[in-house]
């Protein structure tokens, strides 16, 4: 890497080329978790893709969309979203200025991550904390989708998950992803 | 004002320390909203959960890992270099040639992808060892990779187009069609700044080999499956067949297939691609969340009504006030990361562009212009970064000054899209 130092961290990454040999670091344990979570996501968006092929091509050739296909799309979306979160967070891809980094040597730079890694970690608990609300109002409510009836609290319970095991991963970074 | 000037230097320090950009935003958002509400948490906490379970819900922004797909598939699918091919077949005998057969190749896989860093990451595979092997100056290889990778953005599909339409409630099928024609001039401009480039360092570009007009007709039907994807699905949007969403299923799917025809794709790269697309959506989505939540906030202050009154009571010539945002936003490019730059911006900056009497569109097409710049303005433009990884034998300062003559080409295409709309508003105009 030419210098690293002064450009941006994560933020969309190129296809192929920087990816090769994906980079899961840690315990088998943590590649299993990774594995699990990218097997949901892309399964996830695979459904998404053929779900919209099938409702266009259902729509145009046989005059027959598909019912509701927009709210399991909705949904659909919502999963993704937070299936890959903790997959960000655990790559440690999130955007970040790191100019910083030019003015502090390499111990101030990992003592510094692992306080933003603590800060994250508490902001990640406080979301869980607003999103649980959240869901157990939608469950109280028994809130479905308008055509297909499916009940959406589990997916807002499944939201709350994925935030808050971004939390503990913030929390594990910050004690072992830095050298002391 | 007061309150959200104070707000926006919390949010830089808190970047400034490594706190996710996201996450600053975020946070700065919600304890500003408490704070113009009386300290009030509860409803501060309201906006936080709205906001996160609708954007995490909004349909049209499915668009954005389908068109992010759709890129990943083709650019498995080797596309690229075949696309740099046609290019070169017709103009690589030109001086500095093969810079803008790259400058073109790049439009023209822009014109299937949304992003504009993996049209320049592409791109540096494809064309950097060809224009190496001419003996091109690394100077004016990576300035122009870096460069027509931004076109990426410009040409409809467009990620950012989407995530701008959905802030602002801007129609994304207009977004699309207005990006086209400024894309094509960038796209132009950008070959003319190669040929400043070699006009001040003949060195630096000399011509390929002429190359027959058989062999150009060949290497041209070998980009069919570009042509074909974008006219069914920028067309099909853009005639009213299906709307931005759909387009993006139908892309995606489309490229699957033409990638599985190929034989590119492996179980294994059909696994990667999808999880590549999936992550690189869930960090944009994070960026869009933090950045309404500090809306919402900067929605409530004084803030977009303070500025509005200030131009109005000034009589600003309104031409001039666009100017005058265009120079904020290139300085802060330099600096910040351009996503959450515009996304922070716009609640301040669109209401008043709108009460001015612009179109929306067509202030839509400028930030992308902006943006653009951003991607390549040292020290901190995304594109740079990606070379100087990509393509570790050339110095990052060599980058920095390859892309020089490019900045100023998009300069030029700014002006004309400020003085001239209908470049960016003529195609939008013509749609149902």
């Amino acid at each position: 890497m030419a210098e690293k130092s002064g450009g941006l961290a994560g933020r969309e990454r190129a296809p192929e080329v920087l990816t090769e040999g994906a980079h899961v670091p840690g315990t088998r344990w943590e590649r299993r978790a990774d594995a699990a979570l990218g097997v949901a996501a892309s399964a996830i968006l695979f459904c998404m893709m053929t779900l919209t092929f099938v409702d266009v091509v259902l729509r145009y050739v046989f005059n027959r969309p598909l019912r509701g296909g927009f709210e399991v799309t909705e949904l659909l979306l919502l999963v993704l979203i937070f299936a890959g979160l903790p997959l960000v967070t655990h790559a440690n891809e999130h955007v970040t200025m790191d100019l910083i980094d030019r003015w502090l040597g390499s111990r101030g730079s990992a003592l510094l991550s692992r306080v933003m890694e603590l800060a994250s970690a508490a902001l990640m608990f406080g979301l869980t904390w607003l999103m649980w609300l959240r869901a157990a109002r939608v469950a109280g409510y028994g809130d479905t989708t308008d055509v297909l009836r499916i009940v959406v609290a589990p997916f807002v319970y499944f939201m709350v998950a994925m935030i808050l095991l971004s939390g503990l991963i913030h929390l594990w970074r910050a004690f072992t992803a830095y050298p002391r | 004002m007061i309150e959200g000037l104070v707000a926006l230097g919390a949010m830089l320090v808190l970047c400034f320390l490594r706190l996710p950009i996201a996450f600053a935003m975020a946070v700065t958002g919600v304890v500003g909203y408490a704070y113009m509400r009386d300290w009030n948490w509860t409803v501060a906490f309201a906006a936080v959960q709205t906001n996160v379970y609708e954007t995490g819900r909004n349909y049209t922004l499915s668009v954005v890992p389908l068109f992010l797909l759709m890129g990943i598939f083709v650019a498995r699918a080797g596309i690229a270099e075949q696309l740099f091919r046609a290019a070169y077949a017709f103009i690589g005998h030109l001086r500095g040639g093969l810079a803008m057969a790259t400058v073109i190749a790049c439009a023209g896989f822009g014109s299937i992808c949304g992003s504009s860093i993996a049209t320049a990451a592409t791109m540096a595979k494809v064309a950097y060892p060809s224009m190496k092997r001419f003996g091109y100056s690394d100077q004016l290889s990576a300035g122009a990779i870096a460069a027509g990778g931004t076109l990426g953005i410009m040409i409809p599909p467009s990620t950012l187009m989407v995530i701008y339409g959905v802030f602002t409630e801007t129609n994304i099928g207009k977004m699309f069609a207005a990006g086209l024609l400024p894309g094509i001039l960038g796209a132009i401009l950008l070959c003319g700044a190669v040929q400043w480039a070699c006009w001040r360092d003949p060195k630096a570009g000399p011509r390929g080999e002429r190359v027959s007009w058989r062999e150009r007709w060949v290497s041209l039907a070998g980009i069919w499956p570009v042509a074909l994807l974008f006219l069914f699905v920028i067309g099909g949007i853009y005639g009213g067949m299906f709307t931005a969403t759909e387009g993006a299923g139908m892309g995606a799917f489309g490229a699957m297939v033409f990638a599985l025809w190929r034989r590119a794709l492996s179980w294994k790269t059909l696994y990667q691609s999808l999880v590549d697309s999936g992550r690189t959506t869930a960090m944009l989505f994070l960026i869009l969340i933090g950045a309404l939540i500090f809306a919402d906030f900067i929605n409530i202050t004084s803030m977009p009504s303070d500025l509005k009154a200030f131009v109005q009571r000034f009589e600003v010539n309104p031409v001039l006030v666009v100017a005058a945002i265009m120079l904020i936003y290139i300085v802060l490019g330099t600096a910040m990361e351009e996503l959450s730059m515009v996304l922070l911006t716009l609640p301040v900056f669109f209401p008043l562009i709108v009460s001015l009497g612009f179109d929306p569109v067509w202030y839509g097409v400028l930030v992308v212009t902006i943006v653009e710049i951003g991607l390549i303005s040292p020290p901190v433009g995304m594109n740079l970064f990606v070379l100087s990884t990509l393509l570790p034998q050339v110095q990052t300062t060599t980058v920095f000054r390859g892309v020089l003559p490019f900045i100023g080409a998009d300069i030029v295409r700014l002006a004309l899209l400020i003085l001239f709309p209908s470049i960016a508003l003529w195609l939008p105009s013509l749609m149902r």
